[in-house]
């Protein structure tokens, strides 16, 4: 148990802070809570997640083709919580780095793999075709439809809550490809040109007013059978991993926004006077227990994690960390009182910053598996509590 | 941060939890509510030599506290090893060394009638830990310093308390012993200390909590199939473990800050023994839910490690007086 890493890992943290001070694009550096909702990416986005890929600082873990510079456990982590801390984003579209790019290495044939440097560049913008209308939390029971007819998938159906679909090159789609058998078992995924024929794209307003999201309709789009990734009917298993490779590092981003938010709420109790209140100064204190508790924690299944032992402790982080987002947001909002009403940037603390958020973080508890299916999975698989 | 532990430290952890589950069981610790000296004997041939930790690295202490915690460890090891050691040996009193080997017993009077943990001046003190169980009572009076009486020596009232384990005093302030001066510094490093410690041993029992009512959730069959496969007791088992998992984490960083003397040490701290203190009590409040009406019965143990964890709780301060402090540590 030690509290500082060795002398060769500070060195990789020192080498990062040289170049963030040096790349980092100066609309990165506000350390706003949330970004996205752009319709299109902007080219200082696209050029700093090209910064970070040449510079071998995309995926560190990765070799240098694939944007990294073979990192270790312990040095991916010090770049993570390097960027969290400093509230800085890789990129504005997660879907193709997070989730393409690995799941492409993973599963893929050769040509496939061969996508996988553009997808953690930036260079092709993806979108991930998951949830439909009656497939949320209840993933396996999505029924967009691929039949195979001689050299191509004819697919029809339609995806809902597809995060930049409307900017995206390309989708990769799970798709059911036999409705004969168990729903896990039908599964496939398919690598889908958004120009195809028959892809519609609707952009879907979220309550926030922006539109990352969109619903994509398949009528009739014709895909190449060598669009298949892995096998057929052996999508679920690939899946399960792209919802592991998005949560691998996200509870760093999230304990330490929780970190930021709590500095914020310190500064917007005494702007609004209220930091002598012994009611708000509990609520703060009590706040920042569950944040740098959660910190330790982050860190300590890390810790099993690096050594080859499964990590139960970030099982609660997903959890733990969105709910503690809500929380801190709404409770800003408290503390503006009346004015917590208000977001006339001339008038709202921060320039309605606090209210954006508190819209925005009620999203984090819903999206990549909501709360409550995140209880029923600790329930069963950490505690071993029987289904229900 | 490194949280993984040494092979050592794996073994300490595996030792103390072999011998204290052997050596340390429920019979015992209910033999000790109506005699104390029941637990004498698991001190002098078992537990004594543990003594040590408190002299050493906090994260080593932390790993047998939790285990002294899980089992309800009784007798003066907690008031020796993490309150009285810690104080005598930042004084270089001569009673640290036997204190360090397990040879004499202490405690630590400081707090005030309110129950904190300040230095102050009234004439008697409280929540003195087993004051009427040790050879030594280590008061903490004005200047700040500190002076070593034999508990022969002053006048102990014994306080009844909801932990029916752990046994509090008032205790008279000696007028005519010299104290040693201490410097506030250590004064402060010396409770930080003991807060972690404290904070440990509820880690032990929100984990007891935590594992019986997991176990009781999977045994027990309501309506045809284990209670433990229903989303309401589900989801507040799930609650349970992350409250615990968490303060279990916190209490691990504290004491490596600690033992670093990192500028996080103080927030450290009142974060560990905080979330301790939630994980602890709302961990016996659903545990005792969990378990339905048999965990209301006196037979059952569960009540004992309610009591502990209310009682621990409001010692060394309440989880809302940590937040407070926190508060003071943000806001000024």
């Amino acid at each position: 148990v030690r509290l500082a890493w060795d002398e060769r890992d500070e060195a990789f943290r020192d080498e990062l802070r040289v170049f963030l001070d040096e790349h980092c694009p100066d609309e990165l550096r506000r350390g706003r809570d949330f970004l996205g909702g752009q319709d299109e990416i902007p080219v200082w986005a696209q050029e700093w997640q090209a910064a970070l890929f040449d510079h071998g600082w995309m995926i560190p873990s990765y070799p240098p083709e694939l944007g990294g510079r073979d990192a270790t456990a312990v040095q991916t982590l010090l770049f993570l919580e390097e960027l969290a801390s400093r509230g800085i984003p890789r990129s504005l579209h997660f879907g193709g780095y997070a989730i393409v790019g690995p799941s492409l290495l993973e599963f893929g044939n050769d040509e496939q793999k061969a996508m996988a440097p553009a997808a953690i560049r930036g260079d092709t913008v993806w979108c991930v075709g998951m949830s439909e209308p009656n497939a949320g939390s209840d993933l396996a029971a999505l029924s967009t439809r691929a039949v195979l007819d001689g050299d191509a998938f004819v697919v029809n159906g339609q995806k809902v809550w597809t995060s930049y679909a409307a900017i995206a090159q390309k989708c990769f789609c799970y798709v059911r490809t036999d409705p004969t058998v168990a729903k896990h078992k039908g599964i496939s995924v398919l690598i889908i040109e958004m120009e195809t024929p028959g892809v519609e794209i609707r952009p879907l307003k979220q309550i926030g007013g922006s539109s990352e999201f969109a619903e994509v309709f398949f009528t009739d789009a014709v895909v190449p059978a060598e669009n298949l990734v892995g096998d057929l009917n052996d999508g679920w298993r690939i899946t399960m991993g792209s919802l592991a490779h998005e949560r691998g590092g996200l509870w760093v981003e999230g304990v330490f926004a929780a970190l930021r938010a709590i500095e914020g709420l310190v500064r917007v109790a005494r702007e609004r006077g209220v930091d002598r209140d012994p009611v708000v100064r509990r609520k703060l204190g009590e706040l920042y227990e569950r944040a740098a508790s959660l910190r330790s924690l982050g860190y300590k299944g890390f810790s099993s994690f690096a050594q080859g032992s499964s990590a139960p402790e970030h099982s609660f982080m997903k959890l733990s960390t969105t709910e503690l987002r809500k929380e801190l947001y709404r409770t800003a909002m408290d503390l503006q009182g009346a004015w917590g009403a208000v977001v006339d940037p001339e008038w709202s603390s921060e320039g309605g910053r606090w209210q954006h958020a508190w819209i925005t973080s009620l999203a984090g508890t819903i999206g990549g598996g909501t709360s409550e299916i995140q209880r029923n999975v600790i329930a069963t698989r950490v505690l071993g509590l029987p289904k229900g | 941060m490194d949280f993984s532990l040494t092979d050592e430290q794996e073994m300490l952890r595996d030792t103390a939890r072999t011998l204290l589950a052997k050596e340390c069981p429920p019979t015992l610790v209910r033999a000790c509510i109506d005699d104390p000296a029941a637990a004498d004997e698991l001190w002098q041939r078992h537990v004594r030599e543990w003594a040590v930790l408190g002299d050493g690295d906090l994260v080593d202490h932390v790993l047998f506290l939790e285990e002294a915690g899980r089992v309800m460890l009784p007798g003066p090891y907690f008031a020796t090893s993490a309150l009285f050691l810690p104080l005598v040996r930042a004084v270089d009193h001569p009673l640290a060394a036997a204190a360090a080997a397990g040879e004499v017993t202490g405690t630590v009077s400081m707090a005030d009638r309110s129950g904190q943990w300040l230095v102050h001046d009234e004439p008697m003190h409280t929540f003195v830990v087993d004051a009427d169980r040790v050879d030594h009572i280590a008061f903490v009076v004005p200047g700040p310093a500190v002076a070593v009486v034999a508990t022969s020596d002053v006048r102990v009232q014994r306080i009844e308390s909801l932990d029916l384990v752990r046994r509090y005093g008032h205790v008279d302030v000696p007028t005519q012993v010299e104290p040693v001066p201490i410097d506030p510094q250590a004064l402060s490093e010396v409770l930080e200390r003991a807060t972690v410690a404290l904070a440990a041993e509820m880690i032990g029992v929100s984990s007891w909590l935590l594992d019986h009512s997991v176990a009781y959730a999977k045994e027990r069959v309501q309506f045809g199939r284990p209670i433990g496969s229903f989303q309401g007791l589900q989801w507040k088992l799930v609650g349970m473990a992350q409250d615990h998992e968490r303060a279990a984490a916190a209490v691990a960083y504290a004491a490596m800050a600690i033992d670093a003397d990192d500028d996080d040490r103080r927030r450290a701290t009142h974060v560990a023994k905080a979330a301790a203190g939630r994980a602890a009590r709302g961990g016996a409040q659903d545990g005792m839910q969990v378990h339905g009406g048999i965990g209301y019965t006196w037979e059952h143990d569960l009540h004992l490690y309610l009591r502990r964890a209310f009682a621990s709780d409001a010692l060394l301060g309440t989880a809302d007086w940590h937040h407070d402090r926190l508060a003071d540590l943000l806001l000024g």
